[in-house]
């Protein structure tokens, strides 16, 4: 009776209060969680062949693609812009007022000469305007 | 007394912690006292990306918000855009009084700009106003003019243009548009010595390699700066080939790069090619037009003044003292009686930091910071303060700097249309959680 009972206390019960003490040791509220995302990887480049001589040369920069907000004018906007400017430009900003975005177009044409059309400058203002303004920007 | 398995792991889902712990009645009853009290609830989701814009309001992160980027010469950095090529430094790479090369921002007004350079053929030319133009290769910038070196912040003029209220179309940077470097070069005096400035010049006009698209005479297709010659800090620049001790990456300027201690970024042209003497103001468009600011106590004005057409503007010029905090940057709670060091940089284009300050009061009070090794008048000063928050809650730091011309750091924003010279009082939020 004694022996089985003490066989009990070896076999089952030390090991359960064992194993509860490492744990309740252990004190971490969440451990071990991994989600399935993309997020934080970026690509290495790889390192570019460097020739000898005078000439010291880097890879190309990159170029990476951006989604304008669908709707008429934005392939206009995507011309335009592009010629000089990626169209990141339009994206980077904050919503900005109707006026704002006139002022900016004006400014491509006649302070840096943008070669614009009226009526492409009017679908591009009016496309700005009606996606990345306050009342509209997503 | 509470319970010591008050708060176990509950990685695995209940059921399978019950069937791991033991199908035996103690075993059950083991898992019912760890089980107990209820774990939190609410569960860390997959990590979120950051808006790709922010506004109307201001920015409230300390960066810029673009996606991290890899580019040659350089470590992982911020996009603001990719042509032309404009990236922002994290604000974990300001810990140390000088930024790594790698790690330095990067701000290009054109597209067209260097991929390759052949020294063979260039050559930086002293061309305009001059009795004697010279045309130097890098060779001989290194060899036959004594080097000069001086630690340096390079701050982008519109540095923390997102925190401006309106806010303003342009770049839209965090705050990590500035670093600070080594430059070793050749005095900008030294090269006006060869070829010998005739009287009556009036400025500096300074022009690199990169080139835009737009139509020749317009500020898209070229990008100009001027200095004054009777200006001060002529005596300071330095014509740079050597960053950190390193060559200068591509996207900083390489082979040379001017240098102008104490001024905003815009002036320290990147592949510098061209030094004219001008013997007239320069009247190009980023002269005339752009980088200008009001000609007010800290270049500040307002929507209506501007509407109004009554401000007066001038060049930018010296950039006002800033303090930043670095670390602990608040992504992670401080358990409360914790000392915690709060580590950041200061600098003043006015000259040398005197003093950095901290608050833990909403600026009712201030205690000084340790500050770190002196670089001289133009460098990043590292701080140092060791804070010690003894109740848990919601705690706000700030950080204020001065320099030795008298300059505090003001608690007002600054308001002007080109988003310069902001200089704010920063703060940082900190969850101080208890910690027993």
């Amino acid at each position: 009776m004694k022996s089985t009972r003490l066989r009990f206390t070896i076999s089952v019960l030390v090991p359960l209060a064992c194993a509860a003490m490492l744990a309740a040791r252990m004190e971490v509220l969440r451990a071990g969680l991994y989600a399935p995302d993309g997020l934080g990887q970026i690509t290495q480049s790889a390192p570019t062949a460097l020739e000898d001589g005078s000439t010291y040369a880097v890879a190309a920069y990159s170029a990476f693609s951006i989604q304008l907000a669908d709707g008429p004018g934005r392939g206009e906007t995507q011309i335009s812009c592009n010629t000089c400017h990626t169209v990141r430009y339009i994206t980077m900003q904050p919503p900005l007022p109707a006026a704002t975005w006139d002022a900016e177009v004006q400014k491509m044409i006649k302070t840096y000469g943008a070669q614009i059309s009226d009526a492409d400058a009017q679908k591009i203002i009016q496309y700005l305007q009606t996606h990345y303004a306050p009342e509209t920007r997503k | 007394m509470e319970t010591p398995f008050h708060k176990i792991s509950q990685r695995m889902p209940r059921r399978d912690w019950l069937r791991a712990v033991g199908a035996t009645a103690g075993g059950v009853a083991w898992a019912n006292v760890l089980l107990s009290d209820p774990v939190s609830s609410q569960e860390p989701s997959a990590a979120k990306p950051l808006p790709n814009f922010t506004g109307p309001s201001p920015n409230p992160y300390w960066n810029s918000v673009g996606s991290v980027v890899s580019e040659p010469q350089k470590a992982a950095l911020l996009l603001l855009t990719d042509r032309p090529v404009q990236l922002e430094t994290p604000r974990g790479n300001f810990l140390s009084a000088f930024t790594p090369n790698q790690a330095f921002y990067v701000r290009w007004h054109l597209d067209r700009i260097p991929n390759a350079v052949d020294l063979k053929t260039w050559r930086l030319r002293i061309e305009g106003n001059v009795s004697a133009p010279a045309s130097l290769s890098l060779s001989q910038l290194m060899n036959n003019f004594p080097a000069q070196t001086i630690a340096a912040v390079n701050q982008c003029s519109g540095n923390s243009r997102s925190r401006f209220q309106p806010r303003l179309p342009g770049a839209q940077w965090g705050n990590g548009a500035m670093g600070n470097a080594l430059w070793t070069g050749v005095r900008l005096r030294d090269l006006l010595s060869v070829a010998r400035v005739k009287t009556g010049s009036l400025q500096l006009q300074f022009q690199g390699l990169e080139l835009g698209e737009g139509p020749d005479g317009y500020g898209s297709r070229q990008y100009q700066k001027s200095l004054n010659l009777d200006d001060s800090v002529i005596d300071d620049c330095l014509v740079a080939y050597s960053m950190n001790g390193e060559p200068l990456p591509m996207l900083n300027g390489f082979p040379v790069r001017l240098v102008v201690p104490g001024y905003f970024a815009t002036y320290w042209m990147k592949c510098l090619a061209f030094i004219r003497v001008l013997d007239k103001p320069d009247e190009n468009f980023w002269m005339k037009t752009a980088y200008r600011i009001p000609d007010t106590p800290r270049g500040t004005t307002t929507p209506q003044e501007l509407t109004a057409g009554s401000v007066k503007t001038i060049p930018i010029n010296r950039m006002p003292v800033r303090s930043f905090l670095v670390s602990p940057d608040g992504s992670g709670k401080i358990p409360a009686g914790l000392p915690v060091q709060l580590k950041g940089v200061a600098f003043s284009g006015h000259g040398h930091i005197e003093r950095v300050e901290v608050s833990s009061d909403n600026l009712k009070t201030w205690q000084a910071a340790q500050l770190g090794e002196d670089f001289g008048p133009y460098s990043f000063r590292t701080w140092q303060f060791s804070w010690k928050a003894t109740s848990p809650g919601r705690h706000t730091i700030a950080v204020r700097a001065s320099d030795e011309k008298g300059h505090v750091q003001p608690d007002e924003s600054v308001w002007n249309p080109g988003g310069y010279l902001w200089n704010r009082i920063e703060r940082q939020e900190f969850v101080v959680g208890t910690a027993e």
